[in-house]
């Protein structure tokens, strides 16, 4: 990993030219990968579970970009897999989609979303998103925010994704998810009902997500990792580390990811995106990005619940670590202050300010109570 | 209903009901809501398309659902978004709107079978229904208008473009990656017809003329590194100009202007489209 002070530009250079051993390197070794590697000298493909379909491990989400320049900047790299949904901007994102890849559709994977409703509703959807990517498939059509897994086990729905891929409409299905994806993964495994899972799923997540995500995988089901860069920490943060390509290969670094979408506005950002792909690690530079770990772990609230009803005075540690989260890592204080002025009434909040005997405990040992004390610091008078 | 009588808890923060008409459209029931979903719950609401919303300063969202009394498979989803300022709610309007259908309600709106957009003040508002009913959409959108009282006129970029050969409803402002650039930043653009020719023309904003001229030339130095650099510019723009081309765009000729970079992009750019660029030009102030 760079130096200290390393620009961004001598941090791509460098990334290009160290790209061959990720996967081959012991350390990262992908001897239980069930998204198989084959490099080609720029690119690296992995198999996206049971649809067999070779993706870029860097691949593309669309949804806030504007510019079809940036999608084809993101073809001309390489890039043969995009995220998009039926509802992005109320369509227009899937109608840049397709007006960018007319003429290409072949060269690309397609994934966009549905949601759940009566089967008349969904087929409208199914519809609409043919025409507005100018297609007469979707490679992967998947359903939109599961929270339950029941939804994930749904049989209906199930056979609606059936009926669409007899029909030729779509290839293969999967379903989208932001929360409680671990119990959500496993019962994906379980059912066998779908081919694809897009994930959240960064570096400020737990084990058992991984662990997740490892047997969903196993068992045929192609992850693809979205919110990828949680909201990226400043370089100063992090020693001069480029906070999005760091986030990037760490999760890479685990085998049964398929693809990651990261959502990407500029050419600079899908450019420094690529710059991630195929590359390997240095046994220094995988010394500094097991430091960045660390130096996230001990900062980071994934937001398990673990610590949740563990306060007598009835504080809701989670969310003043979300509190924290926001300030420190995604620079975003307004978006902190509001966090705490939702969450906490100006009593419990008194309450805290006033305890001496903390009982505050992160099972994965983050420094909790530090957290809570600079929140109490920097937003006291919000409440 | 009991929930529009009082501030109502929900999504953890109170709810702020005035927002909503005071009576729904005749026949018609609010059967949820008002909701309150703030940054931190957005998600909950809309998932992944939040993050949209948060690019363009999103503050919250009331939210709330109506339903036809005598068919309550006939629903309407009701979003009021504040944005913080108009500038935004223009912005997140512009990347909605499929095509130019408007319905006179709030300063621009559009409205087809199944969904009403309009934006007005801070506020984008966004209707759904689930049957095809344009005409209790526009009845909804229009009673919530009435409530709404941020009398912000519509951002003035919006004036300067010439209305000659554009296409209705096309003018979009971006809040990050303008063109997909990150050196541009946030900006405008339109779209213009000439017979089956499309042209473009566009706006980026900078904080004043100083930062204007560095944009300027970050893009000069883009098209030299990947792109063209044509060696001889147009007369009667000034100094301050430059022409190339996009490898992405096509062909493209960008001027300063005061606090802003004006420019023209197409396949092919001839007199038509240097002409629209002039008159872009000479509004901007």
């Amino acid at each position: 990993m760079p130096s200290n002070h390393m620009g961004r530009r001598k941090f791509i250079k460098q990334l290009s030219s160290i790209c061959v051993g990720l996967m081959t390197s012991r350390l990262w070794s992908a001897n239980s990968s069930h998204a198989a590697t084959q490099k080609t000298p720029s690119l690296e493909y992995r198999t996206l579970g049971k649809t067999g379909l070779k993706v870029t491990a860097v691949s593309m989400g669309v949804m806030n970009c504007s510019d079809p320049a940036v999608v084809l900047r993101a073809f001309d790299l390489g890039i043969n897999f995009y995220d998009t949904a039926d509802c992005y901007m109320g369509g227009r994102n899937e109608e840049m989609v397709g007006k960018a890849f007319q003429g290409k559709r072949d060269k690309v994977y397609l994934q966009t979303k549905v949601h759940a409703h009566d089967e008349q509703r969904m087929r409208a959807s199914v519809e609409r998103s043919l025409r507005r990517l100018r297609t007469d498939y979707i490679d992967v059509l998947v359903w939109h925010g599961h929270n339950s897994t029941e939804e994930v086990s749904d049989r209906e729905q199930f056979d609606f994704m059936e009926k669409m891929k007899k029909e030729g409409k779509i290839r293969f299905s999967g379903f989208s998810s932001h929360s409680r994806m671990a119990p959500l993964l496993k019962e994906a495994a379980q059912c066998g009902y779908h081919d694809v899972a897009l994930v959240s799923y960064n570096f400020t997540h737990s084990r058992d997500l991984k662990e997740a995500v490892a047997m969903a995988a196993k068992a045929g089901v192609g992850i693809v990792a979205m919110k990828t860069q949680a909201g990226g920490y400043t370089k100063e943060k992090m020693e001069g580390l480029n906070p999005h390509q760091a986030a990037l290969k760490y999760i890479l670094r685990d085998p049964n990811v398929a693809a990651t979408v990261p959502g990407v506005t500029t050419i600079e950002q899908i450019e420094e995106c690529a710059a991630v792909i195929g590359t390997s690690l240095s046994q220094r530079d995988l010394r500094e990005l097991k430091a960045y770990q660390a130096f996230l772990e001990n900062r980071i609230c994934t937001l398990c619940g673990g610590c949740t009803g563990e306060c007598s005075c009835g504080v809701p540690y989670g969310d003043l670590l979300r509190a924290v989260m926001y300030h420190d890592g995604y620079r975003n204080d307004l978006l902190a202050k509001e966090t705490v002025k939702d969450s906490l009434s100006q009593q419990i909040w008194q309450r805290c300010s006033e305890c001496s005997s903390c009982t505050a405990v992160c099972r994965r040992g983050l420094e909790i109570k530090e957290q809570i004390q600079l929140a109490l610091t920097l937003y006291s008078h919000d409440a | 209903m009991g929930m529009v009588a009082g501030a109502v808890f929900a999504s953890g923060a109170w709810a702020n009901p005035s927002l909503l008409p005071k009576e729904p459209p005749e026949g018609w029931i609010l059967v949820d809501g008002p909701r309150i979903f703030t940054k931190a719950t957005l998600f909950e609401h809309i998932n992944g398309q939040a993050e949209l919303f948060f690019k363009y300063g999103f503050q919250r969202c009331t939210f709330a659902v109506y339903k036809d009394r005598s068919n309550p498979d006939q629903q309407i989803d009701l979003d009021i978004y504040d944005m913080g300022n108009v500038l935004q709610a223009f912005g997140v309007f512009s990347r909605f709107r499929d095509e130019d259908r408007p319905m006179g309600v709030g300063l621009d709106s559009t409205l087809d079978e199944h969904s009403a957009l309009f934006y007005q003040g801070k506020y984008y508002v966004a209707l759904y229904a689930t049957e095809s009913n344009p005409d209790v959409l526009k009845q909804l959108a229009r009673k919530v208008s009435e409530n709404l009282s941020d009398p912000s006129p519509p951002p003035r970029e919006i004036s300067f473009f010439p209305k000659e050969d554009l296409k209705p409803g096309s003018i979009q402002y971006v809040s990050e990656g303008f063109l997909g650039h990150q050196f541009l930043k946030r900006g405008f653009h339109g779209t213009y017809a000439d017979g089956d020719k499309e042209f473009q023309l566009f706006l980026a904003v900078f904080k004043n003329p100083e930062e204007a001229k560095t944009g300027l030339r970050a893009f000069r130095n883009y098209l030299s590194n990947k792109g063209k650099i044509a060696q001889e510019t147009p007369a009667g723009f000034g100094p301050d100009v430059v022409r190339g081309k996009d490898p992405y765009q096509g062909d493209i000729l960008v001027l300063q202007k005061e606090s802003y970079l004006v420019g023209v992009a197409g396949s092919k750019l001839g007199g038509k489209e240097e002409e629209r660029l002039a008159d872009l030009a000479k509004r901007v102030r």
